[in-house]
């Protein structure tokens, strides 16, 4: 793909993603000129390159949502819930072609024709004229004296909360005022309980060469506690340049109750700290570099081994020995600081999830609001980018399974928009996300019922089962209790394949249920990946790594204790029959009976039976950057993936597990 | 004189009515980077303001007018 294309796709999924933000900001808070403005330029600014390229269908739609968001800027005119669908539609499709652009290099067939449809919806609503601009009207014009009163909260908290209500005073004076004697900030000076002052320009000023002081370019505003008629009075001789708004000391509700995690309703999006955007290639390609530089490290420990061994010059040896520390060190230092450079706020997958509870909310007819906490927490790249699509999935299952229909939660006396809670945390290198939501919880007695029907558990251990066992079903592969299959929840893809992804990264999934009040889902996962300990075997002639995790024990088993059972052998450790296998058999390799009296053997854990697999010579344990299994191997049965020795060969790490079952 | 150069300093003293926009603008148009010392205004008329407030010269001092002081230098500043 070409440089300019592949920059264009990473900006316009920022561009769509801030319009995004900023429309479900003024859904929530309608006529908050910040985000209007914000949501605009986003537009526009995509607007203009998409004209780069062959992309005209994307570029005809984007003209028509950015009409609309011009229209809303300059004229007032209302974002309502239509106006706003549409709007989600045109930034919807943008997404998914800009997505079908960086797979397949062009658009969609059908753009062109779902272009024309959504432009046309948007324009119906620019051409039919908004029944309810009048009453708008003022609402729009009430941004100034918003912006005024969130400036005054900000830089006099205690003016602001006062309790009395505050007179906005918003003042053009004419361009020719000064001829007429007037000074306008003079007449600012006389308004009694003057609380805030701001100025502006109110056209770009020109150069200071062709700068004309007889021209006045100002717009002043201004915020009174005084009541409306007195300020009015300092006014009398410029009506007509001159407008008042009233308003109660503390705004909007919409404010006071916003969510916690929303943003401050005057700051727009947050001036965050500078980030540098780094392609993931090369960081992994960083990361490779490390792995390599540890296993120079590796190789370094060999050669001590072998000048302890051949020679006597201790001091050679010592010095060896000095530089591996060093390296040792070198290499912490280093992996350190590459995770830490791969280290991504939760943000970056979080800030999707609004819209995301918003569509599927739409979809199924439920109103919901997403409340977010933690999205400052950091996490390696892996686990932020496996962990995207887990959340959709549980959120999806709180909004379709979880939260009741409108109707419903009115008669179990709750507010009839649900409440979702996304919350992270963090201790020490653990990560901690919940997904709660105030839905109807998950009913036992239902699990039961439905887990003896499609006969999940044998019927004898459901009997047996605790409440919190029973809860532990839902993420049982296949499991699915819902009435009805909705095109959303019922694909397929259940709370086992949760289960699956959280489980990869080393981390663990539990759901809580309080009936009637709410679900909560818990992931427990780490921050980073780390090194993996490994222990590396010799079976028929060729190494192999076994991870430490999955082994019990290491034991040296006499021939003769080791007995025929069936088909198979066994022997006895600690009064207990363990099954033996030899890993070369394992591995369809040749089986070389050796002629050692003693079978050396790993104890592995299998399901939760020890079994024992007989190998030729234990060789080492190490700690390793295990890289995942690519390509054609990826899917290859008991591989879990490759490491690289200090002698500079490759290390297959076995899952003998996988390869027993 | 309400506005007065001195040592590179131009001074705005007592009341700068709207006569005293071109002057300023004149000086400072001569040198953008010529500092007004804003110590002895009283009432600052809003042309003479509006020259200040579209070429943003360094200010310095504070005026023993408390509508100048904390109501127009904060949007100076």
């Amino acid at each position: 793909m070409d440089d300019l294309l592949h920059h264009f796709i990473v900006e316009a999924k920022e561009l769509i993603q801030q319009a995004s933000d900023d429309l479900l900001a003024l859904e929530r808070r309608p006529f908050d000129p910040h985000r209007l403005d914000s949501a605009f330029r986003a537009v526009h600014t995509l607007k203009g390159s998409v004209g780069l390229f062959d992309l005209k269908p994307l570029g005809d739609l984007l003209h028509a949502a950015e009409d609309l968001l011009a229209a809303a800027r300059a004229d007032g005119l209302d974002l309502d819930a239509a106006a706003l669908g549409a709007l989600f539609a045109c930034l919807e499709a943008s997404e998914r072609w800009v997505g079908a652009v960086e797979a397949n290099g062009d658009l969609p067939p059908d753009a062109p024709e779902k272009a024309d449809a959504l432009a046309a919806g948007v324009r119906s609503l620019l051409d039919t004229p908004n029944p309810s601009l009048a009453a708008v009207a003022s609402r729009a014009d009430a941004a100034w004296a918003d912006a005024l009163f969130d400036a005054l909260r900000g830089s006099d908290p205690a003016a602001a909360a006062s309790g009395r209500p505050l007179t906005a005073i918003r003042y053009e004076p004419r361009p020719d005022c000064f001829f007429s004697g007037d000074d306008p900030l003079g007449l600012m000076r006389s308004v009694p309980e003057l609380a805030a002052l701001k100025v502006s320009a109110r056209d770009p000023w020109p150069p200071a060469g062709s700068f004309d002081p007889f021209a006045c370019n100002l717009v002043i505003e201004a915020l009174s506690g005084a009541p409306h008629p007195d300020v009015a009075a300092v006014f009398r001789f410029v009506p007509d340049q001159v407008r008042f708004l009233v308003r109660d000391a503390e705004p909007a509700p919409a404010v006071a109750s916003a969510p916690s995690g929303a943003q401050g309703p005057d700051s727009g999006p947050p001036a965050g700290p500078r980030t540098v955007r780094v392609e993931a290639g090369r960081i992994d390609r960083l990361a490779d570099l490390v792995g390599e530089l540890i296993v120079a490290k590796n190789a370094l420990a060999h050669l001590v081994d072998a000048a302890g061994r051949v020679g006597e010059d201790v001091d050679w040896t010592g010095k060896l020995a000095a530089h591996h520390a060093v390296i040792d060190r070198l290499a912490g230092d280093l992996h350190a600081a590459v995770v830490d450079v791969r280290m991504l706020p939760l943000r970056d997958i979080f800030r999707r999830f609004p819209r995301t509870v918003r569509e599927i909310g739409a979809r199924l007819g439920k109103t919901v609001g997403l409340t977010v906490s933690g999205e400052d927490i950091e996490a390696d790249k892996t686990v932020i980018d496996a962990l995207s699509e887990p959340l959709v999935h549980v959120l999806r299952n709180a909004i379709d399974h979880g939260v009741e229909p409108g109707e419903v939660r009115l008669e179990a006396g709750k507010s009839p928009e649900a409440t979702i809670t996304l919350r992270a945390s963090r201790f020490g290198n653990r990560l901690s996300i919940e997904v709660s939501d105030d839905g109807r919880g998950i009913d036992p007695a239902r699990i039961r019922r439905v887990a003896a029907e499609r006969a999940v558990v044998a019927p004898d251990r459901l009997a047996a089962m605790s409440d919190d066992d029973i809860l532990d079903l839902v993420f049982t592969p296949g499991f699915s209790t819902s009435g009805s299959v909705t095109d959303l929840s019922g694909r397929g893809v259940g709370m086992d394949a949760v289960r699956a992804a959280v489980e990869s990264l080393g981390g663990r999934v539990s759901v809580l249920s309080r009936p009637g009040h709410g679900t909560t889902v818990k992931m427990d996962l780490p921050t980073s990946v780390v090194m993996t300990q490994i222990m590396s075997v010799e079976a028929g002639g060729r190494v192999h790594g076994v991870l430490m995790d999955s082994i019990i024990e290491t034991a040296a088993i006499r021939r003769d204790r080791i007995a025929p059972v069936g088909s198979g052998r066994a022997f006895v450790l600690r009064n207990r029959t363990v099954p033996l296998v030899h890993l070369s058999a394992l591995l369809d390799g040749p089986e070389r009976d050796s002629l050692a009296q003693d079978v050396k053997v790993l104890v592995v854990r299998v399901g939760s039976e020890p079994v024992g697999v007989a190998v030729d010579r234990f060789i080492d344990r190490m700690d390793v950057m295990m890289r995942p299994m690519t390509g054609i191997l990826a899917g290859a049965p008991g591989l879990i993936g490759t490491t690289i020795q200090g002698d500079g060969s490759v290390l297959m790490v076995l899952d003998i597990a996988e390869l027993i079952g | 004189m309400s506005v007065r150069l001195e040592a590179e300093v131009v001074h705005l003293e007592g009341d700068c009515g709207v006569e005293d926009a071109e002057p300023l603008l004149v000086l400072l148009q001569a040198d953008r980077f010529r500092t007004v010392d804003l110590d002895r205004v009283d009432r600052l008329h809003t042309a003479v303001f509006q020259v200040l407030f579209a070429l943003r010269p360094p200010l310095q001092g504070q005026s023993p007018d408390l509508f100048v002081r904390e109501r127009l230098l904060p949007i100076l500043s």
